[in-house]
């Protein structure tokens, strides 16, 4: 008898939390589709407008890096030749 | 030579039960799967050291002032307690029948205050609680190491993919059914009289199936403290032995001509949206949820964190080093729940081979759900990527990704499984919070 109704109280709880978490997470699909559609009317997504700007960096870097290696040659030359006096 | 007896009789040797060494072989058998295995090593490796460390035995690390004192006080000192639970010792039957007795009373009938009077007693002459038992105390019985490893998890994670595609949270709640139909698994098997679970402990047991660490924790400490040990061991054992319990079941359920279909690409979701979500959801949690708002509270809070841009040290601590040192003391923690009186039981058995059920119909479940939406939906859905409902991030929707790789060596579904990998996370805190409600 008191399994009888152990297992009422199982199928009750399984029925009412797939219930509530099914109609939670739909309240949670509708609010953010509502909530993505309010922002794209209000602030419409920027599509990758910060493009243009990539190409002249790396060679602005590789000069930069031409400059360092030399500075970093000249160094450690002249940290050699004072170590060898 | 008295003297060398009296250090024979405290040794750990001279002491040794036959359940405590079998504990701890468990423990090493956990290092071992952590170490050499990998499996989920971050847990594993405290977890079986704590095990280790709960069953030295007349060391006590695991239990409480009250148990020390019984276990190992003078006479005098445990006809004081006796006193204190309201109850006489009978001065024939010597101290270790005493020791029993006041085990029992102080379980099960002495009234709360008679134990806190037995237990003032205990700490008065100089018995405190043992290490791993304050750190149970502290870090899960207040509730607070698993939240605050929620608040980890969500700093961690990008619900990009899921806003990108909201429906994919259809498939995060279709494999909570996981959780559920292990649940009433385990009241059937009480009703046929195998095993002996009350609904408070088949509800613990079924949250296994939600594939989640701290929500498995959170459940059970809140409804079934007993079974705790077993239960984050097998949740943890089994969320590493996802890769080999889900692809099966997911080529089972589908065809290759299903594991072959491609999804359109995921809209870019603008930063504004991303820092409006978990304000939505705590506010939606808010409404109509209240008893998932420690879970979902902290997770949002450290989704917040992460997408706002502002505390980048607070998202960092929250992510890095907070959720390392919460995560040496939960393991530690569980593992002070490997005692052998507790562990060493059949239902422990039930435990792990229910768990497994419960994670092999969550994923059946999801892919189902997948099929599903399919057929009714205009866009393309792969049902592979509702395997990834189950929780579990990132390890499922990698395995949803590795086996579509399989059917198409083209098709990546990583962040399309993404969605509902982080959609479950989600789901089995509702259901968490809805077992809580229901039957704490």
């Amino acid at each position: 008898m008191q399994n009888q109704e152990l297992l009422q109280d199982g199928l009750a709880l399984m029925a009412l939390g797939m219930g509530v978490v099914f109609v939670f997470l739909t309240i949670l699909v509708i609010s953010v589709t509502l909530m993505s559609r309010l922002i794209g009317r209000f602030q419409p997504a920027p599509v990758a407008a910060e493009m243009g700007n990539k190409s002249p960096r790396p060679s602005g870097s590789a000069t930069q890096n031409d400059e360092t290696l030399a500075v970093l040659s000249a160094a450690v030359q002249r940290y050699r030749s004072t170590r060898r006096h | 030579m008295d003297k060398l007896i009296t250090l024979w009789e405290g040794s750990g040797l001279y002491n040794l039960e036959l359940g405590q060494a079998v504990m701890m072989v468990v423990g090493l058998l956990l290092l071992y799967l952590a170490i050499y295995k990998k499996f989920e090593p971050l847990l594993l490796v405290p977890i079986g050291f704590g095990g280790i460390l709960a069953n030295i035995p007349e060391a006590g690390l695991a239990i409480s002032a009250l148990d020390q004192a019984i276990e190992v006080a003078k006479p005098a000192v445990l006809q004081q307690m006796a006193a204190a639970l309201g109850a006489s010792l009978d001065p024939l039957s010597g101290t270790e029948a005493w020791r029993e007795s006041l085990k029992a009373l102080s379980h099960d009938s002495a009234a709360p205050d008679q134990v806190r009077a037995a237990r003032d007693i205990a700490m008065n002459v100089g018995y405190g609680d043992g290490m791993l038992y304050s750190f149970y105390s502290v870090a899960i019985a207040s509730g607070i190491a698993p939240l605050i490893i929620f608040m980890g998890v969500g700093a961690m994670t990008d619900f990009g993919p899921l806003l990108a595609n909201p429906r994919t949270l259809f498939l995060g709640a279709a494999a909570q059914f996981g959780i559920f139909a292990t649940l009433f698994g385990a009241v059937l098997l009480t009703s046929m009289g195998v095993m002996d679970f009350s609904l408070n402990q088949a509800a613990a047991i079924g949250i296994i199936g939600g594939a989640d660490g701290p929500t498995s924790i959170y459940v059970s400490s809140v409804l079934a403290p007993e079974l705790l040990g077993a239960i984050a061991v097998a949740a943890y054992a089994y969320m590493a032995l996802v890769p080999l319990i889900q692809p099966p079941i997911m080529r089972l359920l589908t065809t290759q001509k299903e594991r072959q279909i491609k999804m359109t690409q995921l809209r870019p979701v603008s930063k504004l949206e991303k820092v409006v979500f978990p304000l939505v959801l705590l506010v939606l949690v808010a409404m109509f949820l209240p008893d998932a708002a420690p879970l979902l509270g902290m997770f949002c809070f450290g989704n917040l964190m992460r997408e706002c841009g502002v505390v980048e040290r607070l998202s960092d601590t929250a992510q890095n080093a907070l959720i390392n040192i919460v995560t040496i003391i939960l393991g530690l923690s569980v593992g002070s729940k490997l005692m052998a009186d507790s562990f060493l039981s059949f239902e422990t058995l039930g435990i792990l081979g229910l768990g497994i059920i419960a994670f092999g119909i969550g994923t059946a479940a999801g892919v189902l759900m997948a099929k599903l939406m399919n057929l009714v939906s205009k866009m393309p859905i792969n049902p592979l990527i509702g395997a990834a409902g189950v929780s579990a991030v990132p390890m499922a929707a990698r395995v949803a990704n590795k086996v579509g790789l399989e059917a198409n060596p083209h098709n990546f579904l990583l962040m399309h499984a993404m969605g509902p990998n982080v959609a479950g996370v989600i789901g089995s805190a509702v259901a968490a919070g809805v077992m809580i409600k229901y039957l704490g």
